[in-house]
């Protein structure tokens, strides 16, 4: 790691550019809690995405993204844009709009190419003839095969999935890295003056927008990527990412040296984000040095990472069926693999428990108990994860694919099928109980994890714990302020038990008005018994069984369910002796999956259809039609190995072809999952 | 776009827009022949003149022969084209330059386009704008920066999902009592709701958002101090008393400077487009052909 020189290009780059620390000379650095005209004591719902690529991510860059983070802010704020693929003369096929806009959105475009497609476009750059370079912009063209796009992709952001010992920027970077490094803090000016520039810094705090970036560790195909989300302008002057910090606590240090602990104005944090396709290593009981964890270790990873995200277009990490306990509804979108380089490997990998929250917060629970702190003790965000800066772009019945790790949709003509791969989806939202819609206060929402996912429907959700509350609270006209006065939020520790008595969660829930009615609300528990964690499920409002259902024909609604929903329930076999978590899930009666949406809405005919054909195409990875997509009873993971499985009696197969037979679900239940409120037991 | 290609663009387009500049009026500029449809409207008209100008200034400049990508892209076709020869890149590039394959490519027709058009565009130093020009645009362009009217209002909430049958009941008792509850605040009447207060200030359309098109348009009508309701929404049947309106406002610069400073640039690379264009387009002699 050249980091004199890299500290030679800080300073240059702060003495010739404004860009560089994201100042303007017009902008008001204030924005002290209390300046928006909403203003609200006891918080207001805001609805934000954290999680959204651009052009300037390698991986959206070669699947043909060009929309910008301009673009992507004018999306979020409801304005339409254009979608790849584009014609030979660049004129785009697809746009795309927004119901409604967002209320908050940071851009996390990957650290680690930002440097190097600057280099590739840049004719003045001393990288621009590398050989890198050269294959790069040969599969930007037009009528690039599919399978070279895919092999310069591969040997490029295969990088990424180099051991620590080994990460390093590619060799177009040139000599200590030098001209993607300056090239990568110049495009992070831009991001940073794009996010300056599209903040309301006014009394109407219309919309809030935070800088950051990926950092996109990804060890043998292992993902540990987190995003990184600073609190204002005053930011660090180069995004580390997985070339200059190959591991979590290097990145951690940086932050904190060069920002937290730099001055009293810079503030950030990380979320970590699909520790399901991790291989279950994303909550290791070691350091990156291979040593048990330490106490210094935990208490940096709980003060660096207060959220994770639960759900994005890549799958839900909340838990595996069958895992650890019975829970029915554990089988939300989840992706049918453990990491993403099995897609491309012999064997397909099953799902690891350990990659999944609830393994996470009971092992978090075990550390705590020994060392004082709870490393895991995440509060809960979705996000979409747009590979084409479309910021909540999260309806089911809209989905455009997200590109990133779906087909390479930049190419023409456009295909007549899926935009993206079944086991794919649209992601989801972070909601934040704030006092404002401000950076100040949303990011505090964040920081003391005062939060929920959903995955997609803005369906409001409130939650609090105390030791008192009145059974009649949920009639209570002021129920937040009861509740908030007597207890703690989502994300809150509940403070010391009064005398045998047991905690009491109330929890209060309204449909997405333009969505799906609720169904009910669920209470998750996990405790630590000993040395054991154990998870129960607990209904306490709506009705299970009420009877609502979807036509898979036109995806029409039938049967009723609840505008809103309130419950309040006690815990009835709280242990004091007993580390415990808690937290909700309000589902909504079913709707049609995406890829039901879209078979619904297209014109096949499977009554004569070619399945050799489509095997042909999916061999020679061209994009599927709609008879391929809708008619094979086995869809399964379009995975190049799983081609040739013959699904017919998947029981017959061995498991990692019979994994190759795994069929979406006709129908989802839209959920929220509210961050948890902890107890802990007095020490 | 990415701002790939800053630096080459920067040199190019210096030169590139003061060449123009200077020509204007002075000399004569260059002769060109635009053949266009027989039915081309004037727009169809003065889109393939600006398109023509801009492709004869980029090869002009020689672009066509000196551009990277544009050099690339030539020799992937003669490669495919002879795909025996053992021709090294620059003779390939030779021949397809003596074919003039670049004059009738649409990929290098569209890049030049581009390289062109962000050369028109270039903002130097000396057009950045100043504190002064950004105040002028705040004032003068604030229907772009202005800020949605307001109101702040009163809310009392009866549930459909809890009430059920009795509802509409409900809903007449909740009038009377809000008939004689004055001035003061709702505080413990109707239903709680996850966000829902008593009384707020919020935009016509965050009450869409939040409750429906019903409530957004009572709270838009300029009626002060009255109760109004029962409103229906998805969730039940609801109560709305303006307390105040607060007027669509532009805010003042030192609040917004980053958002007019983004929006100002936008505009300078528009109007520098457009002001090179014109320079262009009346040094240029241009001769109009339509097809038979």
């Amino acid at each position: 790691m050249p980091r004199n020189l890299l500290r030679a290009f800080c300073a240059l780059a702060i003495a010739v550019s404004s860009l560089g620390c994201g100042k303007d000379e017009n902008t008001s650095t204030t924005d002290e809690l209390g300046r928006c005209a909403d203003f609200d004591p006891l918080r207001q719902v805001y609805w934000g995405d954290t999680h959204i690529h651009t052009e300037l991510s390698f991986d959206a860059n070669m699947q043909g993204t060009r929309t910008s983070s301009d673009d992507a802010y004018k999306f979020a704020r409801g304005e339409t844009i254009s979608l790849q693929p584009y014609n030979e003369d660049g004129t785009p096929t697809r746009m795309a709009a927004i119901d409604r806009p967002l209320d908050f959105v940071m851009l996390s475009d990957h650290a680690e190419f930002l440097g190097t497609l600057k280099v590739c476009n840049d004719p003045s750059s001393p990288g621009y003839d590398a050989q890198q370079c050269i294959d790069y912009r040969a599969a930007q063209e037009f009528s690039a095969a599919p399978g070279f796009v895919t092999d310069v992709f591969v040997r490029i952001n295969g990088l990424l999935n180099r051991r620590p010992e080994d990460a390093a920027y590619p060799a177009l970077c040139g000599p200590g890295d030098a001209y993607c490094l300056e090239a990568g803090m110049d495009v992070w000016g831009g991001i940073v003056s794009a996010a300056e520039s599209a903040y309301d810094r006014s009394d109407s705090c219309s919309f809030t927008s935070f800088s950051g970036y990926e950092w996109s560790g990804n060890p043998d195909g292992r993902n540990l990527h987190r995003n990184v989300m600073f609190k204002n302008e005053r930011v660090i002057d180069f995004p580390y990412g997985y070339f200059d910090e190959p591991d979590a606590e290097g990145l951690w240090a940086r932050l904190l040296g060069e920002c937290i602990d730099a001055n009293d104005v810079c503030d950030v944090l990380t979320i970590p984000h699909n520790s399901n396709l991790s291989d279950g290593v994303y909550f290791e009981d070691k350091m990156a040095n291979g040593e048990p964890l330490t106490r210094e270790y935990v208490e940096l990873r709980n003060a660096m990472e207060p959220v994770i995200e639960i759900y994005q277009h890549k799958g839900a990490s909340e838990c595996l069926p069958g895992a650890a306990t019975a829970d029915e509804l554990c089988g939300f979108e989840v992706i049918p693999f453990s990491n993403l380089g099995t897609a491309f490997a012999e064997r397909i990998t099953p799902p690891d428990p350990k990659g999944f929250l609830r393994y996470a917060y009971g092992e978090g629970m075990r550390f705590e108990a020994s060392l004082g702190t709870n490393p895991f003790q995440y509060g809960i965000t979705a996000a979409t994860d747009t590979h084409i800066s479309a910021p909540g772009l999260v309806a089911e019945d809209d989905f455009k694919g997200h590109g990133g790790a779906g087909q390479p949709n930049r190419f023409l003509p456009p295909p007549p099928g899926f935009p993206d791969v079944e086991y794919l989806s649209p992601g989801g939202l972070t909601a934040v109980w704030a006092e404002e819609n401000a950076r100040e206060a949303i990011f505090s929402a964040l920081r003391r994890k005062e939060t929920f996912g959903t995955s997609g429907p803005r369906m409001a959700v409130r939650m609090f714990g105390g030791w008192d509350y009145p059974s009649d609270l949920c009639s209570a006209p002021d129920l937040v302020a009861q509740a908030d006065a007597a207890g703690v939020p989502m994300g809150g520790t509940l403070g010391p038990q009064p005398a045998s008595s047991a905690p009491i969660f109330v929890v209060s829930a309204m449909q997405d008005s333009t969505s799906v009615p609720l169904q009910r609300i669920q209470i998750v528990k996990g405790w630590l018994d000993g040395d054991d964690y154990q998870v129960q499920v607990f209904e306490i409002a709506g009705d299970a069984n009420n009877g609502a259902s979807v036509d898979l024909d036109t995806c029409e609604l039938q049967g009723e369910g609840f505008s809103d929903l309130c419950g309040i329930w006690q815990d009835p076999d709280f242990d004091p002796g007993q580390r415990a978590y808690y937290y909700a899930r309000v589902l909504e009666n079913p709707s049609c999956r995406w890829t039901t949406w879209q078979c619904a809405a297209a014109a096949y005919d499977c009554t004569d259809w070619d399945y050799a054909a489509c095997v042909e195409r999916k061999q020679n990875r061209l994009p599927s039609d709609y008879t391929c997509d809708c008619c094979d009873p086995a869809a399964g993971l379009n995975l190049p190995f799983c081609v040739d499985v013959d699904c017919t009696d998947p029981g017959l197969l061995p498991d990692a072809q019979e994994r190759c037979c795994h069929q979406v679900e006709p129908t989802i239940q839209e959920r929220a999952w509210t961050s948890p409120i902890w107890y802990q037991p007095p020490s | 776009m990415l701002r790939p290609l800053i630096h080459f663009f920067l040199i190019g387009g210096l030169l590139f827009s003061a060449k123009a500049v200077s020509q204007r009026s002075r000399i004569e500029g260059p002769a060109i022949t635009v053949r266009v449809a027989a039915d081309a409207t004037d727009a169809n008209v003065e889109a393939a003149v600006g398109e023509a100008i801009l492709l004869n200034e980029a090869r002009r400049y020689r672009w066509d022969q000196t551009d990277p990508i544009v050099y690339t892209h030539l020799i992937r076709n003669m490669r495919f084209i002879e795909p025996d020869s053992t021709d090294d890149d620059r003779a390939l590039f030779q021949r397809a330059v003596e074919m003039n394959m670049q004059a009738h490519d649409p990929v290098v027709r569209a890049r030049l386009l581009y390289r062109a058009r962000e050369a028109l565009a270039f903002v130097p130093d000396d057009r950045m704008p100043s504190s002064a020009e950004l105040e002028e645009h705040r004032r003068t362009h604030g229907d772009r920066f202005e800020r949605e009217k307001r109101v702040r209002f009163q809310h009392v909430f009866l549930s459909r999902s809890k009430r059920g049958e009795t509802l509409s009941a409900d809903a007449r008792d909740m009038r009377k009592q809000l008939s004689e509850l004055g001035d003061s605040v709702p505080s413990g009447l109707g239903d709680p709701l996850p966000g829902l207060r008593p009384e707020q200030s919020a935009t016509p359309s965050g009450v869409r958002q939040d409750y429906g098109q019903e409530l957004a348009e009572i709270v838009e009508e300029p009626v002060i101090g009255t109760w109004r309701g029962p409103v229906s929404s998805v969730y039940g049947l609801h109560f709305i008393k303006v307390i105040a309106a607060e007027p669509a406002y532009v805010p003042a610069l030192d609040i917004i400077g980053a958002e007019v400073r983004a929006d100002r640039l936008g505009e300078i690379r528009k109007e520098l487009r457009e002001e090179r264009m014109a320079s262009l387009r009346e040094a240029y002699r241009v001769q109009i052909e339509r097809a038979p």
